[in-house]
């Protein structure tokens, strides 16, 4: 009987292992040979990496909003079950809630004060025989000071423990404008009447807490804050005298308008959060198909379902316009600007922005105001539905999406997708600057031979790179950023900001011309500062924005986009001139918005003192000291 | 077959009779209208064992005497005989009670979820935690509860505040208290039930036929308890307790506050149960108010309408009706009650927070109470932060006398026990960092993303008296609700694959980075 033995076939492979593991000086030699080889293959080409990688990065971020790049949104958690149950909500429920309404008018007509407001407030919940209390707040802010009253009252859910409680909440200044003064009067006559409705029925697994927030932001905020017990500077507020459980969900209701077409969901909270993206699909699935109200995001219409409110741009040929991708993607695109808009200041969208800070999702329901169809009937069944399906929970919203680019109402972006597009570009900027590192290292030593002709066998030389220089400069630039923040954020510099912020952006465009004066490193052997400086400023800024990525995307895509070239093309020159106006572009780069934001700087100091937002410190002390370290490299010397 | 069902039906006509001669079986329900519109009721089953006392548990390992009981709880009694059991008290609630609107309840035990507690005797071949291992399993069996689940986890011994409410037999070895409460604990029909078999009549006749779970279960508030103690002269008691809180304004379109049997119980007390020495409905009339009660009380006493149903010839239905329609007050004050105390669990990190206690002294005279915290390991304390104060200033005299038993991590749940002096009129903050345990990924329970929730604090109001450490009035225990706390939780979707990936992850990249940073492959010629 013929047969291969297999003992023989097993040990030839066998041998061939044992010899992959074995190191001949030989195997040795070739592998560290074709290792130079793939690395001087790679740093001979970095600037064409560079250059590849800046493309697809950037153009990877204007690929976005693709209709066919995104995915639909689907339910995760299987708990809330959305649009599954009947509403009661019912014509006798708009009525009170028209009546509230009524009330409402007359209080925001005769300027009632907000401590006589809430006493109103307070006493009709109590007629529904929920608790209701009142709370006074001051912010004492660079603004001057802002006092308020908050009125809030908990339902304490029949047979329930009272571990969990469910937000609804209304401010009284509606979001339109940012906050500019609109009164929320029928959010706030929709809590009201909800809160009588709600206690009649006896399937609420968790207690409801009713917030009708004064202000815009500032109220909840200070109801959020004593209601965690965290404290803050310059906030005093009362103790809240009725508690509940944790907090897992809460719905805020703006609706201002007299009718609205459309409900618009916003969802973006403050430093760049988001919420569970399940709460935002189940108020879009109850309100589509619970309460026949067609959903958008954000304010403006989707052209696709609103053909007639919609105006082509006047830039783009109508031929091109009439292809239905095109005109989706404009859509898309319009979303993921808004988004980034809301989120890169981390200022977030409206009231329910500040839930997430402590670990509730939460979103607002925005009425577009329209004269119809919608009104109480519409929002009073999606609210109620809502809070039946956030009822459901068993355990706080874990599954779905904390990290998503929403595109469309039912559509968005997984992480994979959107994250890539700024991670490029950081890692561009990384090569860079590791590449000048090394280049900084070595001289040709027929750099400077005197008859000035390279020979074609040039030996190269290591010589130092001394970073104490400019470790002390980049340390003194972002001590200089902090200066100018704490003089930013001054009440002295808000109140005369129109004459203080020219002088303050000629001080700090002035302040580091003193890197002309920095000598030139004489010897040969030693590396010149711009180039350290560049590489130490070039690694940074890729570090900063590759850590941005994960706490606040929009941010990192904006310092991305504004970061990403300008750094890397920084470079000292020979002329004086030259170097100046190199150095002025950079100063207005990283100091414009002391002349030409002066709205914005503000709105973000204000966010800084009474919200915690963390943007208008890290405008000042990253983000300038980069691009001036950036300005300075120009100014050294060559 | 004549015969057999006569013969029956003698016997059932003769067992009470023989039963009277030693065990005595009571009921009552009482209702009692509160101030915002709901309706409090309480039902009592009490069954006395005449000249009965607790078995010693030194007569462990020697047999038993026979239990031959006619209307006390066979199932009951075993199982006290069995662990020598001197007094016992399970509670079984769902729902808080709100003191602030409803006064004091009639039975003290209202922490939600289960609560068991007991005295037993010491000096037994088998330890006082070995029998109040085998106790608390056993009645788990009995109630369809997770008791079982009151581990050493949740045990302890807070012998001053859960003092006796019966005698203790003078035995040589001293009497120990255990301990421990389940806030998660859901209560529903499947506990109802064993309840009911417990009772002599079940819900077949007498006050227990109201006992309908469809209704019960609908209220806002329920609880159910049993109590076994031991009356010296008298004999072992059983008392078994339903109360419930319902709202009739709840489903009321007229807003009237009306209520009846119908519409509290669905059902009416058709027959009086035959064991029953008496069999009483009393209902607390309204002061200042306008009302109509039918049927015609038998007699009132100190403002309580009285029904004997003993004596009813047709299916009685009270019913209370309001010709107003009711309006909710906007301050709502008891009397019963010296303070209101809210407790909160502050801070939204999933490593610390704070533990917050306000207690609001109504009465104009200065108080003492007695502050206990029986916590899980769960959640650790940090004693040296424990403070108080009065509009944010701090005071040293309020807290004294603290008792603090630490907690083991993963065995043996904190025992604080402080006396608290609170001035007149006045709240009082009390504040205690507090650090949320970082748990082992197996101790997670299901649904680890819902946190735990932790027993309720008891305050005691205590005497004021030299001797301050016994508690004035034992019953007037007052519970906090329970807390919910956060710890830091795994993804528990896909534990080991996120694992798995970050570790491999992790190592590659060090691995490599390291590599790079530390080893340097140059081609050196060797000549």
């Amino acid at each position: 009987m013929e047969q291969e033995r297999p003992p023989s076939k097993w040990k030839n492979i066998l041998d061939k292992l044992r010899n992959l593991g074995q190191i001949s000086p030989d195997k040795t030699r070739r592998t560290i040979l074709r290792r130079r080889y793939y690395v001087a293959l790679i740093s001979r080409r970095l600037t064409l990496i560079e250059i590849i990688l800046f493309l697809i990065g950037y153009l990877w971020l204007l690929v976005l909003p693709l209709p066919r790049l995104g995915q639909r949104t689907y339910m995760d958690e299987n708990a809330l079950q959305p649009a599954q149950v009947n509403t009661y909500w019912n014509w006798d429920d708009v009525h009170a809630a028209d009546n509230y309404l009524d009330h409402v008018e007359r209080l925001r007509d005769n300027n009632i004060t907000s401590a006589k407001r809430a006493e109103w407030l307070q006493t009709e919940l109590g007629k529904h025989g929920i608790s209701a209390s009142t709370q006074n707040y001051t912010f004492s802010t660079s603004f001057g000071i802002v006092n308020g009253t908050n009125t809030y009252a908990i339902l304490a859910s029949p047979r329930h423990s009272g571990t969990e409680a469910i937000v609804i909440s209304a401010s009284w200044i509606s979001r339109i404008g940012e906050g500019n003064g609109t009164v929320n009067v029928r959010g706030v006559s929709t809590v009201l009447a909800l809160a009588g409705f709600l206690k009649r029925y006896s399937h609420w697994g968790k207690d409801i807490v009713f917030v009708l927030s004064d202000g815009y932001l500032e109220g909840m905020q200070a109801w959020l804050s004593s209601y965690h017990g965290t404290s803050q500077s310059g906030l005093k507020v009362d103790p809240l005298e009725l508690t509940s459980g944790v907090i897992w969900t809460a719905l805020n209701i703006d609706y201002s308008g007299h009718s609205f077409s459309h409900l618009g969901i916003f969802f973006e909270a403050l430093n760049g959060r988001l919420p569970n993206q399940d709460l935002m699909n189940s108020a879009d699935t109850i309100a589509r198909y619970t309460a026949g109200v067609p959903v958008i995001l954000y304010d403006h219409l989707d052209p696709e379902e609103e053909p007639a409110a919609y105006e082509a741009p006047w830039w783009l040929p109508k031929a091109i316009h009439d292809i239905k991708e095109v005109r989706s993607y404009l859509y898309q695109a319009k979303n993921v600007a808004r988004h980034i808009g809301y989120q890169y200041n981390g200022r977030g969208s409206g009231v329910h922005g500040l839930f997430r800070q402590f670990r509730i999702d939460a979103i607002t329901l925005y009425g577009i105001p329209a004269m119809g169809p919608h009104g109480f009937h519409a929002i009073g069944r999606t609210v109620e539905s809502t809070l039946r399906t956030m009822n459901n929970l068993l355990e706080r919203l874990h599954a779905s999406f904390f990290f998503y680019l929403q595109t469309g109402p039912r559509q968005f972006l997984k992480i994979g997708l959107y994250l890539p597009s700024a991670i490029l570009i950081s890692v561009a900027l990384m090569f860079r600057g590791l590449g000048t590192w090394v280049n900084a290292g070595w001289i040709s030593a027929n750099h400077n031979s005197k008859d000035g002709a390279l020979s074609k066998e040039s030996t190269w030389r290591s010589r130092k790179r001394p970073i104490t220089g400019t470790l002390s400069v980049m340390i003194a630039m972002h001590a200089f950023g902090a200066a100018l923040f704490a003089l930013v954020s001054s009440s002295w510099f808000i109140s005369n900001i129109e004459t203080l912020a020219p002088i303050a952006f000629l001080t700090a465009f002035v302040l580091p011309l003193f890197a002309l004066v920095i000598p030139s490193t004489k010897s040969e052997d030693v590396a010149p500062m711009h180039m350290i400086l560049k590489t130490a400023n070039l690694c940074l800024t890729s570090t900063v924005i590759s850590i941005i990525t994960l706490m606040n995307f929009s941010l990192a895509a904006v310092l991305a986009v504004v970061l990403g070239i300008p750094l890397v093309i920084s470079s000292p020159s020979s002329k004086m001139s030259v170097r100046i106006a190199k150095y002025s572009a950079y100063a207005l780069l990283a100091l414009g918005w002391l002349l030409f934001a002066q709205q914005e700087i503000v709105k973000s100091v204000w966010s800084w003192q009474v919200l915690l937002v963390w943007f208008a410190p890290f405008v000042c002390i990253v983000y300038v000291p980069l691009v001036l370290q950036a300005g300075i490299v120009c100014l050294l010397q060559p | 077959m004549w015969t057999s069902g006569r013969i029956a039906h003698i016997l059932l006509l003769c067992s009470p009779i023989f039963a009277l001669s030693a065990e005595r079986f009571d009921e009552t329900l009482s209702i009692n209208t509160l101030q915002d519109g709901k309706v409090s009721s309480k039902f009592t089953f009490t069954t006395l064992l005449k000249g009965a006392s607790p078995r010693n548990p030194k007569t462990l390992d020697e047999e038993d005497e026979s239990q031959l009981y006619t209307v006390f709880p066979l199932g009951l009694g075993q199982i006290l005989r069995e662990y020598a059991v001197t007094e016992l008290h399970l509670s079984l609630n769902t729902g808080r009670w709100n003191y602030d609107r409803w006064g004091y309840p009639e039975e003290t035990g209202v922490g939600t979820g289960a609560e068991l507690w007991a005295w037993m005797g010491d000096g037994a071949i088998r330890t006082v935690d070995e029998r109040w291992k085998g106790l608390r399993n056993a009645l788990a069996g009995l109630f369809c509860t997770s008791l079982g689940s009151m581990d050493d986890l949740r045990t302890t011994s807070p012998e001053k505040t859960f003092v006796p409410e019966g005698s203790l037999p003078n035995w040589d070895a001293p009497h120990q208290i255990r301990h421990a409460s389940l806030p998660s604990e859901n209560v529903c029909t499947e506990n109802l039930t064993p309840f009911l078999k417990l009772l002599p009549c079940k819900s077949l006749s007498g006050i227990a036929t109201l006992l309908n779970p469809h209704k019960l279960f609908d209220a806002d508030w329920h609880g159910m308890s049993v109590h076994v103690l031991w009356r010296g002269d008298e004999g072992v008691e059983v008392r078994l307790t339903f109360q419930s809180v319902s709202d009739p304004l709840r489903s009321a379109v007229t807003r009237k506050q009306d209520w009846s049997f119908e519409s509290l119980f669905g059902r009416t007390i058709d027959r009086p149960c035959p064991v029953a020495e008496t069999s009483e409905v009393s209902v607390t009339l309204p002061i200042n108010a306008m009302y109509t009660i039918q049927p015609e009380p038998a007699r009132v006493e100190n403002n309580l309408a009285k029904f004997d149903v003993k004596e009813i010839s047709e299916p009685l239905l009270v019913r209370m009706i309001w010709p107003r329609p009711f309006s909710y007050p906007q301050t709502y004050h008891s009397e019963a009650t010296p303070f209101s105390v809210r407790r909160t669990l502050k801070g939204s990190s999933q490593a610390w927070g704070q533990l917050s206690l306000v207690i609001e002294n109504h009465r104009p005279t200065s108080m003492r109470a007695m502050y206990l915290e029986t916590m899980p390991w769960l959640l650790q304390f940090h004693l040296h932060t424990l403070q108080a104060r009065i509009d944010g200033v701090l005071q040293d005299k309020i807290i004294s006398n603290v008792q603090y038993m630490p907690s083991v991590p993963h065995s043996r749940p904190t025992t604080l026990q402080a006396i608290l002096t609170l001035p007149p009129d006045t709240s009082v903050h009390i504040t205690m960092d507090v650090t949320k345990a970082f748990l082992r990924y197996t101790e997670f329970q299901p649904d680890a993303q819902r946190g735990w929730d932790l027993p309720p604090a008891i305050i005691t109001p205590l005497e004021d008296h030299d001797n301050y450490t016994i508690p004035s009035y034992s019953e007037k225990r007052m519970y906090t609700a329970n807390l919910l706390v956060e710890q830091a939780t795994p993804d528990f979707s896909m534990p080991y694959n996120v694992i798995i990936f970050t570790c491999s992850l992790i190592a590659f990249i060090f691995g490599s980075i390291f590599n790079i940073l530390t080893r340097n492959f140059v081609l050196v010629k060797v000549d």
